[in-house]
C-alpha cells in the first residue's frame, strides 16, 4: 500500500499537523498529535500526526513547519510514499536549545534589540515538535521572523523534541533571509580542474581580512578589495568566482554588465548604486563578493565627452573608491578584453590585484579532463593524459564540449545496440573531429588538414628526417631532449627549386604530430589601411601561442616578408611584416596577457604516477612555444636576421629529385592507376632528369589522359608508349643553372 | 460512553469550550476597543510628518518661540499616551490568550495521560450529538494557534514602532486592521455551534 501525497489543507498551515488514515495511524501505534517523522527525497519532515476528518486511508497531508533545509524552497510534490518512510519518534520535553533566527529584512535585524526578538521567537516556538538541523517554518505568523533553523537540541540520546514554555531559547545568529537562501542553494558542489593557483590565491584575498583582521588593522594596511580576472573566454573565470565564493561560505552578488543599463539617463548609475548598496548589506552578514560579470561592456574607455558610458564608469569608479575600509566586501570583475577597459579602473586601490587565467596547459588540460570524466562511466582504457595532449588549445568549455560530445556519441551508438553505458577512446575520437577549439574559431589561418602520412611522399628521406628531428621529436622524445639540454627550434626553413614538395612536407608533419597547425598566406595578412597587416599578423600570433604546441606555417615566406637589405622602399608592409616576425619569434618575452598556467604546479603524490608525470612535465618544458614553419623557392630574397640561429635556425634544402627519389615519386603517383605490365618506371626515372615532383606528377596525368584519347574512353590500362609520348611533349621546369643556384646555401 | 477515561476528557473539553467562548467575546471587545486607538495613533504619525515637513520660520507663527520643538514634544506625548493605553490593552489580550493557551494544553496533557485507554476508534467516533475527540481536540488547538498568531502579530507591530520612522508609524492602522480576519472569527464562531449540543448535554 502506498500513500499519495497531496498538498496540504489551508485550515492546517502552520499547525505541523500531518493527516494520514487512521488504521495506518494505529499499525504504527500513533495517537492523536504524536510526532512522526516523515522521510521523502531530499529531507525529512517532522510533523504531528492526525487522521484526517473524512478517515480516509490511502492519502498524506502534512505541513511543513519543521522540515530539512532543502525542502523549504523545494516541497515535494506528486510523490507516492511508501509507509515505511513513516517513523514515529519519541520528542521528550527540552530544556534548552539553540537556535538561529532568520528574518526578512535587514532593517528589522538591525533596529530591533535582541531581547525582543528572543521574546517573540520564544512565543512562536512553544508547542512545536523539533529536530535538529531542521528548519522551522514561521510564514504563517505574518511577522519579519521567518525561519527559525534549530543548530541543536540538548540532548544526549535523541534529536528531536518538544519545545515548552519553560524550554530556554538561546540564539546563536540572525541572518537574512536572502543570505540564508544562497547559503542553501549553493550546496551543490561546482565541477573545478586545473585552476587551482589561482582559486588559491583568490581564496587567500577573500580569507585573510576574516580570519586575521586585527593583523591587518594593526600593520595599517588595507586588504585588498579588488580583483580582476582576466582570460580567454571559456577560461573558467565565472565558474572559478562561484567555486571559490562557495568554498569560503561567502555571499555573491552578481552582476552582469548589460543587467545594470537603463534606458533613462541616470537609470544606470542608480541601478549601480543600488547593487553596491546590495551588496553592501549583505556584507555586514558575512563575507560577500561583488562580482562584475563582462567588466568590459560596463566599464569601456571612456571616449568623447559626454557619451552616456562615460557617466557609468564614473560612477563606478567613485563607488569604488568610496568604498572605506568597513565594507567588507571584494570586487571581483571578469573579463576577456582588458585591453578595452578604462585604464583608471586598473589601478590599486580599484582593481588591486590582476588574475590572468591563460588558455590551460597540458598538465591543467589533463585535470580538468578527470574532473568533467568523474561524473561520466568511462572506460579505463580511456587514458586522459593522450585525450590531453590531443586537445591543445582547448580551453575548459571547450572541453567540456568535448566530454557532451562523446556522451551524445556513446548514446546514439546504444540507441542502436543495447550494450553498456561507457565512453570509450572512440567516441572521444569522433567528439575531436566534431569539437574545435574555441581559441582558434575566427581565427586567421585556420586550417582543415586531410591527414597525410609521410609515406605518400616519395623520396627526400634526409629532409624528412630533419624535419622529423624538429617537429615530432621533441614532442616524442622529450626526456632525451631535456637530458642533452636541447630546446626546440623555433623555426623551420624548407627551401627548394618550386615543386618539389615542399608544402606537402609540412602537411604531413602537422598531421603526424598532433598539434594544432595555422597556414597563412598573402590574402589572409594584407589590407588596405595602414598597420592592419601587422595587428592580424601580431594576433596570429598571439592566438598560435594560446593554444601552443602549435605550428605556423608560413608558405612562400619571400613575397610574404620583405627584405630589408635590399628593398626599393624601405617602409613597405612587407618589412613592417617583417619587423613583427622577428619580435615575435625572438622577441624579449610574451605579454603579461598570455601568460598560462604557472611556473610550479602542486604534483598529486604516487609512485607509479611518478613516471608518466614526469613525462607531462617534460612535455610542458618543450611545447610552450610556437614554431614557425616557412617555405620558400627564393632563399636569396629573404633579410639575413631571419635566417640566423634563434629564429629559423633549421634551413633545409628540399633538393630536386634524384633517379632514385624520381622512381619512388613515380611509384607514389601510378599507384591509384592502372598500369601496364610494359611499364617500365626505372627508364622514365631515367630519363627525366631535372624534372621536380609536380612535373613527375604531371607527365602520369598526360599520360593517362592520352590513353583515353586514343581509346575512346575505354581505355583500362595505361600502356608504357603513352608515357614515353608524354614525355616527349614535355620539358623539364628546373635547369641545371636554376638548381646550381640553390646549391650555396642562403646565409 | 461506558469509558470512564472518555467520560473524564468529554468533562475537560466541554470545560475548555466554555472557556473559549468567554475568552473569544472578551478578545473581540477588547480588540474593537484598540482600533480607535490606532487611529488616532496613524493621525498623529501624520502630524508629525507634516511638522517635520514645515519650515516654520516661513510661515506667520515664527514669532512664537520654540514652537516646532514645543509640538513635537506634543505630538510625542500624546503617541506615548496611545501606546501606553495599547500596552494596556495588549495586556488584556495577552491574558486572553494566555488562558485559552493554558486551557488547550491542559486538556490536550488530559488526552495524553490516557491515550492506553483511548483507542484510535474511540477517538474518531463521531454521533449525532458529540463530534468525535480528535475533532473538537483539532478545533481547540486552531483556535489556540489562531489567538497565538494574532496576538503575536500585533504584539511585533507594536513592538517594533519607532518614533523616528513616520512611515511605519503610518502604515500601523492600516497592517492592524489588515489582520482582523471575520473568517476567522466566523470559524470559530462556528466551531462553538458545533459543539452546542455537546456542551448542553450532561
Amino acid at each position: 500500500m502506498s500513500l499519495r501525497l497531496l498538498s496540504v489543507d489551508p485550515s492546517d498551515r502552520g499547525s505541523q499537523r500531518c493527516r494520514l488514515g487512521p488504521g495506518l495511524m494505529s499499525a504504527l501505534g500513533l495517537s492523536l498529535g504524536s510526532p512522526l517523522l516523515v522521510s521523502v527525497p531530499g529531507g525529512s519532515c517532522l510533523c504531528t500526526a492526525w487522521p484526517r476528518p473524512d478517515l480516509a486511508e490511502g492519502f498524506l497531508l502534512m505541513d511543513l513547519k519543521c522540515s530539512s533545509p532543502s525542502l523549504i524552497s523545494h516541497p515535494p510534490t506528486h510523490l507516492n510514499l511508501d509507509p515505511g518512510q513513516l517513523t514515529p519518534v519519541p520528542c521528550p520535553k527540552l530544556k534548552a536549545v539553540k537556535i538561529t533566527v532568520v528574518v526578512q529584512s535587514v532593517d528589522f535585524k538591525k533596529h530591533t534589540p535582541l531581547r525582543l526578538v528572543h521574546e517573540l521567537v520564544k512565543d512562536m516556538l512553544k508547542g512545536v515538535y523539533v529536530h535538529e538541523k531542521n528548519v522551522i517554518n514561521l510564514e504563517d505568523f505574518d511577522t519579519e521572523i521567518k525561519y527559525v533553523v534549530i543548530e541543536s537540541v540538548n540532548l544526549d540520546s535523541a534529536s528531536a523534541g518538544f519545545i515548552t514554555s519553560k524550554t530556554g531559547v538561546e540564539i546563536t545568529g540572525i541572518q537574512t533571509v536572502r543570505h540564508y537562501m544562497s547559503q542553501l542553494q549553493d550546496q551543490h558542489t561546482v565541477p573545478l580542474g586545473g585552476l587551482e593557483e589561482v582559486s588559491t590565491s583568490l581564496r587567500e584575498i577573500l580569507q585573510l581580512p576574516l580570519l586575521y583582521p586585527g593583523t591587518l588593522s594593526s600593520l595599517g594596511v588595507s586588504c585588498p578589495r579588488g580583483v580582476l580576472l582576466v582570460g580567454p573566454p571559456g577560461v573558467g573565470k565565472t565558474l572559478l568566482v562561484r567555486r571559490v565564493v562557495r568554498e569560503v561560505g561567502a555571499s555573491l552578488v552578481v552582476v552582469r554588465g548589460p543587467e545594470v543599463v537603463g534606458s533613462r539617463p541616470g537609470e544606470s548609475e542608480e541601478k549601480l548604486r543600488a547593487v553596491f548598496e546590495r551588496a553592501r548589506s549583505a556584507a555586514e552578514e558575512g563575507p560577500c563578493v561583488l562580482f562584475l560579470d563582462e567588466l568590459d561592456s560596463l566599464c569601456p574607455k571612456r571616449t568623447g565627452s559626454s557619451a552616456p558610458e562615460n557617466r557609468l564608469v564614473a560612477q563606478l569608479l567613485t563607488l569604488m573608491d568610496g568604498m572605506n575600509q568597513s565594507d567588507r566586501f571584494l570586487i571581483v570583475g571578469a573579463t576577456n578584453r582588458p585591453d578595452s577597459l578604462d585604464p583608471a579602473l586598473r589601478r590599486p586601490g580599484r582593481f588591486d590585484r590582476e588574475v590572468f587565467i591563460g588558455a590551460p596547459t597540458l598538465q591543467q588540460r589533463k585535470a580538468i579532463l578527470s574532473v568533467l570524466c568523474a561524473r561520466m562511466p568511462v572506460c579505463p582504457s580511456v587514458d586522459m593524459a593522450e585525450l590531453a595532449q590531443r586537445t591543445t588549445g582547448y580551453v575548459g568549455a571547450d572541453l567540456s564540449a568535448l566530454c557532451r560530445e562523446a556522451a551524445m556519441q556513446a548514446i546514439r551508438e546504444n540507441s542502436k545496440s543495447l550494450g553498456e553505458q561507457a565512453l570509450g577512446m572512440k567516441h572521444f575520437q569522433e567528439a575531436l573531429k566534431a569539437v574545435r577549439p574555441s581559441c582558434l574559431r575566427s581565427s586567421l589561418g585556420r586550417t582543415e588538414l586531410a591527414s597525410m602520412s609521410w609515406e605518400q611522399i616519395g623520396g627526400l628521406e634526409e629532409v624528412k628526417l630533419k624535419l622529423r628531428q624538429s617537429i615530432e621529436w621533441p614532442m616524442l622524445y622529450p626526456e632525451a631532449f631535456v637530458r642533452l639540454g636541447l630546446c626546440r627550434p623555433r623555426g623551420v626553413l624548407l627551401y627548394g627549386p618550386p615543386g618539389c614538395a615542399k608544402t606537402t612536407l609540412v602537411k604531413a608533419a602537422a598531421s603526424s604530430s598532433h598539434c594544432a597547425f595555422l597556414s597563412v598566406g598573402g590574402a589572409d595578412l594584407y589590407s588596405p589601411y595602414v598597420g592592419d597587416s601587422e595587428k592580424a599578423f601580431a594576433q596570429l600570433f598571439r592566438q598560435a601561442r594560446a593554444c601552443a604546441p602549435c605550428i605556423l606555417f608560413l608558405d612562400e615566406i619571400d613575397s610574404l616578408i620583405g627584405s630589408r637589405s635590399n628593398s626599393q622602399t624601405p617602409n613597405s608592409v612587407q618589412t613592417r611584416l617583417l619587423s613583427v616576425l622577428l619580435n615575435e619569434m625572438d622577441g624579449i618575452g610574451l605579454k603579461t596577457l598570455e601568460r598560462r598556467g604557472t611556473e610550479k604546479i602542486l604534483q598529486a603524490e604516487g609512485v607509479e604516477e611518478n613516471r608518466k608525470q614526469e613525462t607531462l612535465d617534460f612535455q610542458e618544458v618543450c611545447n610552450k612555444d610556437v614554431m614557425v614553419v616557412a617555405a620558400t623557392n627564393r632563399p636569396d630574397c629573404l633579410d639575413n636576421a631571419l635566417l640566423r640561429p634563434g629564429r629559423l635556425d633549421h634551413i633545409i634544402y628540399v633538393p630536386p629529385p634524384d633517379q632514385q627519389a624520381r622512381l619512388c615519386i613515380l611509384k607514389v603517383c601510378t599507384e591509384s592507376m592502372p598500369v601496364g605490365a610494359d611499364v617500365c618506371l626505372e627508364e622514365l626515372a631515367a630519363k627525366t632528369e631535372f624534372y621536380s615532383g609536380a612535373d613527375l606528377e604531371n607527365l602520369c596525368k598526360e599520360a593517362a589522359l592520352l590513353a583515353l584519347q586514343e581509346e575512346n574512353m575505354e581505355a583500362s590500362i595505361i600502356k608504357h608508349t603513352y608515357f614515353l609520348r608524354a614525355l616527349s611533349k614535355m620539358s623539364p621546369s628546373l635547369t641545371a643553372q636554376q638548381i646550381q643556384t640553390y646549391q650555396k646555401p642562403p646565409r | 460512553m461506558s469509558n470512564p477515561a472518555l467520560i473524564s476528557l468529554h468533562q475537560a473539553l466541554k470545560k475548555g469550550f466554555q472557556s473559549l467562548e468567554n475568552n473569544q467575546k472578551v478578545w473581540t471587545s477588547v480588540l474593537a476597543d484598540c482600533s480607535p486607538l490606532m487611529v488616532s495613533l496613524g493621525n498623529l504619525a501624520e502630524q508629525s510628518r507634516a511638522l517635520s515637513n514645515v519650515q516654520i520660520s516661513n510661515t506667520p507663527l515664527r514669532d512664537f518661540p520654540d514652537l516646532e520643538e514645543r509640538l513635537r514634544f506634543k505630538l510625542l506625548q500624546a503617541t506615548d499616551t496611545v501606546l501606553g493605553k495599547l500596552n494596556e490593552k495588549m495586556s488584556s489580550l495577552q491574558s486572553v490568550r494566555d488562558s485559552i493557551s493554558n486551557q488547550v494544553f491542559a486538556v490536550f496533557q488530559h488526552y495524553e495521560q490516557n491515550t492506553d485507554s483511548l483507542d484510535l476508534l474511540t477517538v474518531t467516533e463521531r454521533s449525532a450529538t458529540a463530534p468525535s475527540v480528535s475533532d473538537m481536540l483539532e478545533w481547540l488547538q486552531d483556535a489556540e494557534r489562531h489567538y497565538r498568531q494574532q496576538f503575536l502579530r500585533r504584539k511585533t507591530l507594536l513592538q517594533t514602532l519607532r518614533a523616528d520612522d513616520f512611515s511605519l508609524l503610518e502604515l500601523a492602522p492600516k497592517r492592524w486592521k489588515s489582520w482582523d480576519s471575520p473568517s476567522a472569527e466566523d470559524h470559530i464562531k462556528d466551531t462553538l455551534c458545533k459543539v452546542s449540543f455537546f456542551i448542553m448535554s450532561q
